[in-house]
């Protein structure tokens, strides 16, 4: 006992030295989780070793949630899940401890029934359940063991216990991991290497290994996925990604590679950099210099040769300022540099910048054009995280490589803009974007006055990737046209690698890995590869959202945009297919497939859009189906061809099937109402937002209603996207339609089918915005920056430069003038680059004489955006949502929102409700139930600047219609930010949880049953269409002409063409993400092993370049040449030497001037003497 | 005390002209080596804000220049050993002798087929008396036609006036000079995120594209 308390006493002394060793302290601390025993060792002369025994305990089980969740809430879930399946006797097991009143993410369930199975498999359905496992009985003992028993086996053993008890889908992932030879394999490689390490360097101090330990940590993704130790690292990005290994082992350091990147411009003769080639300015203002600091970052992390390393050293650097101090730039500006970058011929072009408008035809062109060019363009996906589909252009495009961020702890960062990509909405579905993660957050580089400095923001992740390019590059210029756009991103993305538990919208291919990607490339083969690569609607959690929702029959066919890259040549098209192949065996055949894809392939990618649907034969059947989709691309010969290039692709599936859920708990969510930013200007639905005052996000249940989504899939809601008029669905099939936020017009078809529906039964549930012309007249805006750029500097910023332009309700967009209708293709996919399906208006009432302006603009006489040239004023097109026209349709109802805008704090059920910006009830059926608080009046607020409330506002109005044959019901509620993720408001799930209650099963909720119930009193004057809006140039419905009141006729419903199954006999493997994998040809270049014994130190997070000189006599000195040696020091020779004669004749002019002593005279005498003597005899003597 | 020593002492050798003169001559070589020192890498990278640094453009030395084969721009044989061409288009391509040809004519060497019956030179199909074309290839191969020489000299006489100098000092013969001028540039838009003219928006003439005022 004396022994362990002595043991303890050292190990806790151990910990106090590590502590204050400072920086690698957490890692240690990791290490001595393990190995504790090990630390007392040198002391006592025993250790303790752990052993546990563990058994099961019957009838109890861990169910784990897929979050941290209250008390209810888990409670709920699992009322939900056992509801069904007929388990009666079962409690949760009170966990009496401290934090029981946190939220926490498992329970433990006693469940007692004659057959267990059925409950737990219930409670694994729940999309929320993570998982269920039973519960042990963990014994654990300590004893003593003397030192010289073997150590391997103790040290090998609680490593397995560990991993063991980590286990959940950690090791799953694991399990699925691509990289051959798995990570254990990795991470004991590094181990060796390191052992190996610390014996040849002698002095070494010992900490240094445990740094060493950490680096097998870092690429060992997902081993501890739950809880991970916050650990210092060094943040020298090209050790982590082992660039060093390129550079030492084979001399790769970017030589012959240029880069173009677009910034804000690099100072002269910054130390860091040896080849700046050329730097050029494309901006309004006289410099070329850096004034942000932002430039000099982004192409230190590329090439940076000192202090703060780059990855290619040695890329000839072409530095494009293309942004002005105040972080602006145009489209114009772009265009011109663009075509500079395509005339210099460059190889990679980094572009960390981002905005959110995709719809800008002539820089989305311009895009295309320099990718078709054969440059590899590389761009930040942006800073608009963690909200899903807030992708920026240009990283959102198919060509180009968008890249996310992570931090050094391989978690996404929370500032890195997560997809879908939202240019397909409504009637389309997103592609998956970013295309892969890398290191963004507290990345070193270099700074504008030398020296380092540590940024975040997928800007800083872009250059590392670009970087790693050009580095890749370097070692495969040899293979000339094989390496292009396409297949760079091909092979990043196949040998990327992927981090457990975060879904492709969030990590796209996975995180870089260099090594990889150099082996990928070194072989590469020319070829067309998909993106993703398999569709499993099964796998969670990378196929978030589609693995939360099974398919059944009826249900709105799922699509998933498949990205088709192809690297046989800039141009393609599919000659073959694509065809559906269902397995019989697996019941493929219950699946029927549409596709629709990109008419060519250019520049270098394109889009397969599969929509997935049950056909009748599976209406009443559960489970898994498989098949594959195939395809083949055809590219015209290339480099001596003479056969066109053709590659054949496939594209497994695989599925699962439910029987059709009942009415009431299908929910229609209408997707086609929803009109946003980038065409027009929607103005956000919170008026005292300040910081982002536009609606530019997709509305989607996969992106800003996420939150609602999964409430929803919580409650065991079965949620489908509409993406046409309301014509167009089968009423009989869902229990609630879901209008949230809508801005659209309405077709008098859809109101008259809308009403025929709700007497069949069919209910309504609206989340309605404000609408006050008054208010959108002052919310107009001063357009100072047609077109802004913004450059992410920080995570989780938005739009900065658009910020400081905002100030009392005045709110800046960055389209301006000219609007035009996006064409967007039938089922999803990306759009075409064709010019014919555009169609373009041209503002009547331009406030200036624009082509003057514009010539003015172009011979650069405009050196200011202060001039006034493209400055407008712009009123928004709707309010928060189109009140108006939704009145037209609740008309018949005898319903209507009102003109107020009210905003304030009240409860429901207890919980803290905020109603930001919303409208009122302004009719309502008198049998109706309408609840009511006191609010404040935000009208009065914004035009006269008082404070007044609205006593009583009528927010919440419910109604059972009186159909025919049992009518729905109809909810309206006047504010659609507490569904919206966006708005980081108090959510209100409980309160659309009770709603939907009413609207599926017509019980009201007893929180839903006001005290006294007073009717609304009609009011007469309802919200009028704004005049001038310009609604009608983004509207679906309305005609583009100078009424803007006329409606279009209603388009006909999507037909699905499905494809005709052609069976094939075979079965599909259980795990689909390993069937992907990228062709390869011989080795023709020496290629690393990929898992290398010799693995370099990380603990020297190198400062120096290894040997820059001998680089530079190989090959012929650039322009750039840093410093002009030779001459500068023959002239600081010359003259020193000519003050050394000035000195002298000084010297010599002033000696006859001046006076002797006596003592001088006489000293001088002497040493004549002594001189004379010595020239004598050679020996002075000794007076 | 002894501080005041110090003090004086340094004074009075402060006061000695030859530590003076050192001092001054320190400072002019140190001035001098600074000066030096911008004007070499001045000239070592080139600075598109100075325009001695950039050399002006020479129409003539650009237009009739020659061909890497020896032959003249003036009059190019319209069969050649290799060809330079267009590179990004989707079905079309134009190499350097003027030729528009679909991507899957093009011949190892760079070249167009000439054999092809399709294969056309100095295509101006598509391209209006401004001098814009709706398609990107059509602009290169009659921007190339001998005949458009004098309209460039005028392009690359107005060139040197703006931003575009910078684009245009790096071009080394018409090929290119076309290359360049038919892509899309600040010219071609309005309000920076709509094309002047959507249906013709490659122009290798001097005029900006016509406004599209029709819906």
């Amino acid at each position: 006992m004396a022994g362990l308390r002595w043991c303890l006493v050292v190990l806790l002394a151990f910990l106090t030295a590590l502590a204050s060793l400072g920086d690698e302290v957490p890692g240690e601390g990791a290490v001595t989780d393990h190995e504790g025993h090990a630390n007392c060792q040198p002391g006592v002369g025993q250790r303790v070793q752990v052993e546990f025994a563990s058994s099961v305990v019957e009838h109890e089980y861990i169910v784990g949630f897929n979050n941290y969740y209250t008390k209810e809430a888990r409670r709920n879930f699992i009322t939900a899940a056992l509801n069904h399946s007929g388990v009666v006797q079962w409690k949760i097991l009170p966990r009496d401890n401290p934090a029981k009143h946190l939220p926490s993410d498992f329970d433990v369930l006693e469940i007692r029934e004659s057959d267990p199975g059925t409950g737990l498999a219930a409670l694994e359905r729940h999309p929320n359940v993570r998982r269920v496992t039973r519960q042990r009985l963990v014994v654990r003992t300590l004893k003593f063991v003397s030192v010289n028993e073997t150590e391997l086996a103790s040290e090998d053993a609680p490593e397995a216990d560990e991993e063991e008890e980590d286990a959940g889908d950690a090791a799953e992932e694991g399990a699925e991991e691509p990289v051959e030879g798995s990570e254990e394999g990795d991470a004991a490689a590094v181990e060796e290497g390191d052992e190996e390490e610390v014996a040849s360097v002698k002095f070494q101090p010992p900490r240094r290994s445990f740094t060493l330990g950490n680096k097998a940590f870092w690429h060992s993704t997902g081993r501890h996925n739950g809880r991970k130790l916050l650990k210092a690292v060094p943040r020298q990005v090209t050790s982590i990604l082992q660039a060093d290994r390129l550079w030492k082992q084979f001399g790769f350091t970017g030589k012959g590679v240029k880069v173009a990147i677009f910034d804000t411009g690099l100072k002269k003769g910054h130390p860091h950099f040896r080849r700046v080639k050329e730097r050029t300015n494309w901006t309004s203002e006289r410099t070329l210099d850096d004034a942000v600091g932002h430039g000099t970052f982004v192409t230190g992390v590329i090439a940076s040769q000192a202090d703060c390393l780059g990855f290619a050293p040695d890329a000839e650097l072409h530095i494009f300022r293309i942004f002005t101090k105040k972080q602006s730039s145009f489209t114009s500006w772009f265009l011109d540099a663009f075509n500079y970058a395509i005339l210099k011929k460059v190889h990679i072009l980094n572009l960390s910048i981002g905005g959110p408008d995709f719809t800008d035809q002539p820089f989305v062109d311009k895009v295309w054009e320099i990718t078709a060019n054969g440059i590899i363009m590389v761009s930040a996906i942006g800073n608009d995280g963690p909200l899903y589909g807030t992708l920026n252009n240009p990283a959102d495009q198919l060509d180009v490589i968008g890249v996310g961020g992570i931090n050094f702890e391989d978690q996404i960062a929370r500032f890195s803009s997560r997809g879908m990509t939202t240019w397909e909405l409504p009637a389309g579905y997103g592609r998956v974007k970013p295309d892969l993660v890398t290191y963004g957050s507290a990345v070193r580089g270099s700074n504008v006055g030398g020296g380092c400095k540590t940024l975040s923001g997928t800007s800083v992740a872009s250059p590392v990737v670009a970087g790693a390019v050009a580095l890749l590059m370097s070692a495969v210029l040899h293979r000339g046209s094989v390496i292009n756009p396409a297949s760079v991103k091909q092979a990043l993305m196949a040998s990327a690698r992927r981090l457990p538990g975060v879904s492709m919208y969030e990590q796209g291919a996975g995180k870089l890995d260099l090594i990889k990607a150099h082996h990928v490339l070194s072989r590469y083969k020319p070829q067309a590869s998909l993106s993703p690569s398999y569709i499993d609607l099964t796998e969670c959690h990378y196929m978030w959202p589609f693995c939360t929702q099974p398919l059944y029959h009826t249900g709105m066919p799922i699509i998933v945009n498949v990205t088709i890259l192809n690297g046989m040549g800039v141009s393609g098209r599919i000659i073959e297919g694509p065809t559906w192949h269902p397995y019989p065996r697996q019941y493929g055949h219950l699946l029927q497939m549409s596709f629709s894809h990109s008419e060519v392939i250019w520049p270098w990618s394109g889009f397969l859009a599969v929509s997935i649907a049950v056909t009748e034969e599976g209406a009443s059947w559960d489970g898994q189906v498989q098949g594959h989709v195939e395809l083949t691309i055809e590219s015209p010969p290339e480099d001596g061809d003479t056969e066109p290039r053709r590659s054949t692709v496939r594209l497994p599936v695989k599925a699962v099937i439910i029987a059709t859920p009942p009415r009431s708990v299908r929910v229609l969510w209408d997707q086609y109402h929803n009109l946003r930013y980038p065409p027009g200007y929607f103005p956000r639905d919170i008026l005292n937002t300040v910081h982002d005052p536009l609606d530019w996000l997709g509305d989607h249940i996969h992106t800003n209603f996420r939150d609602m989504y999964q409430s929803l899939r919580a409650h065991n809601y079965y949620v489908e996207v509409l993406g046409e008029p309301f014509t167009c669905f089968d009423a009989k099939n869902y229990g609630t339609l879901l209008i949230a936020d809508p801005e659209e017009e309405y077709f008098p078809e859809e109101a008259a089918k809308l009403r025929r529906d709700v007497d069949e039964g069919l209910s309504v549930l609206i989340f309605a915005e404000w609408y006050n012309v008054p208010v959108m007249k002052k919310v107009k805006f001063f357009d100072e920056n047609t077109k802004e750029w913004w450059i992410p500097d920080t995570g989780g910023a938005n739009l900065p430069a658009l910020t400081d332009l905002y100030n009392t309700l005045t709110v800046t967009d960055t389209s301006l003038g000219v609007l035009r209708e996006w064409w967007i293709p039938d089922t999803g996919g990306a759009n075409l680059p064709a010019q014919t399906d555009l169609e373009w208006w041209i503002p009547d009432t331009g406030g200036a004489n624009l082509p003057a302006l514009t010539d003015l603009y172009n011979t650069l006489t405009v050196t200011d955006t202060s001039l006034g040239v493209l400055r407008e004023w712009w009123i928004p097109d709707t309010g928060g949502a189109n009140l108006p026209a939704l009145n037209d349709l609740l008309a018949a109802w005898g319903m209507a929102f009102s003109d107020q805008v009210v905003e304030g704090e009240y409860k429901f059920n207890d919980h803290d409700q905020y109603y930001a910006s919303g409208t009122t009830l302004a009719r309502f059926p008198a049998e109706g139930t309408v609840i009511r608080h006191t609010l404040n009046d935000q009208v009065s607020e914004i035009l006269e600047g008082t404070k007044q409330t609205v006593p009583d506002a009528a927010i919440l109005g419910l109604y059972q219609t009186r159909g025919a044959a049992g009518g729905g019901r109809i909810v309206l509620y006047g504010d659609s930010s507490c569904i919206d993720s966006n708005h980081n408001q108090k959510e209100c799930f409980t309160l659309l949880s009770a709603l939907l209650h009413f609207t599926s099963s017509g019980q009201l909720p007893s929180t839903l049953q006001p005290a006294t119930t007073v009717p609304v009193q009609p009011v007469l004057e309802l919200p009028e269409r704004a005049d001038g809006s310009n609604l009608h140039r983004h509207s679906k419905v309305l005609v583009n002409d100078l009424d803007g009141r006329t409606q279009r006729p209603l388009p006909p419903c999507m037909e699905r063409l499905w494809a005709v199954p052609q069976p094939v006999n075979q079965s599909g493997p259980v795990n689909l993400y390993q069937s992907a994998k990228l062709l390869s040809v011989g080795l023709e270049s020496p290629v690393l092993p990929l898992h290398n014994d010799q693995r370099d130190s990380l603990e020297e997070a190198q400062t120096t370049w290894p040997d820059p000189l001998e680089d530079l006599d190989s090959g012929p000195l650039g322009p750039s040449f840093r410093r002009p040696h030779l001459p500068t020091y023959g002239l600081v020779a010359l003259l020193i030497a000519s003050v050394c004669v000035l000195c002298y004749l000084y010297r010599k002019s002033r000696r006859p001037r001046r006076r002797r002593t006596k003592q001088a005279v006489v000293q001088q005498q002497q040493q004549q003497q002594r001189r004379a003597l010595s020239a004598s005899n050679g020996r002075v003597p000794v007076v | 005390m002894m501080l005041a020593w110090v003090g004086q002492k340094l004074c009075r050798l402060l006061r000695k002209p030859p530590v003076l003169a050192f001092i001054l001559l320190l400072s002019l070589i140190y001035c001098l080596m600074s000066l030096l020192d911008q004007r070499l890498l001045t000239l070592s990278s080139s600075d598109p804000d100075d325009p001695s640094a950039r050399p002006p453009i020479n129409p003539s030395l650009i237009l009739e220049s020659v061909r890497p084969d020896g032959n003249t721009t003036d009059d190019p044989g319209p069969v050649a050993l290799s060809c330079r061409n267009s590179v990004q288009g989707i079905e079309l391509i134009a190499d350097d002798r003027g030729h528009v040809c679909e991507r899957r004519h093009l011949v190892s060497t760079g070249c167009c087929d000439t054999e092809i019956p399709s294969t056309r030179r100095y295509q101006c199909d598509s391209c209006s008396e401004h001098g814009c074309c709706s398609v990107y290839e059509h602009c290169i191969s009659c921007c190339l036609h001998p005949d458009k020489k004098p309209l460039l000299h005028t392009v690359l006489g107005k060139a040197s006036q703006h931003r575009y100098n910078l684009v245009y000092s790096s071009v080394t013969d018409q090929f290119e000079l076309c290359l360049t001028k038919c892509r899309t540039s600040s010219l071609s838009v309005l309000h920076q995120n709509v094309y002047r003219n959507a249906r013709m928006k490659f122009c290798y003439g001097v005029m900006a594209p016509p406004l599209d005022r029709t819906e």
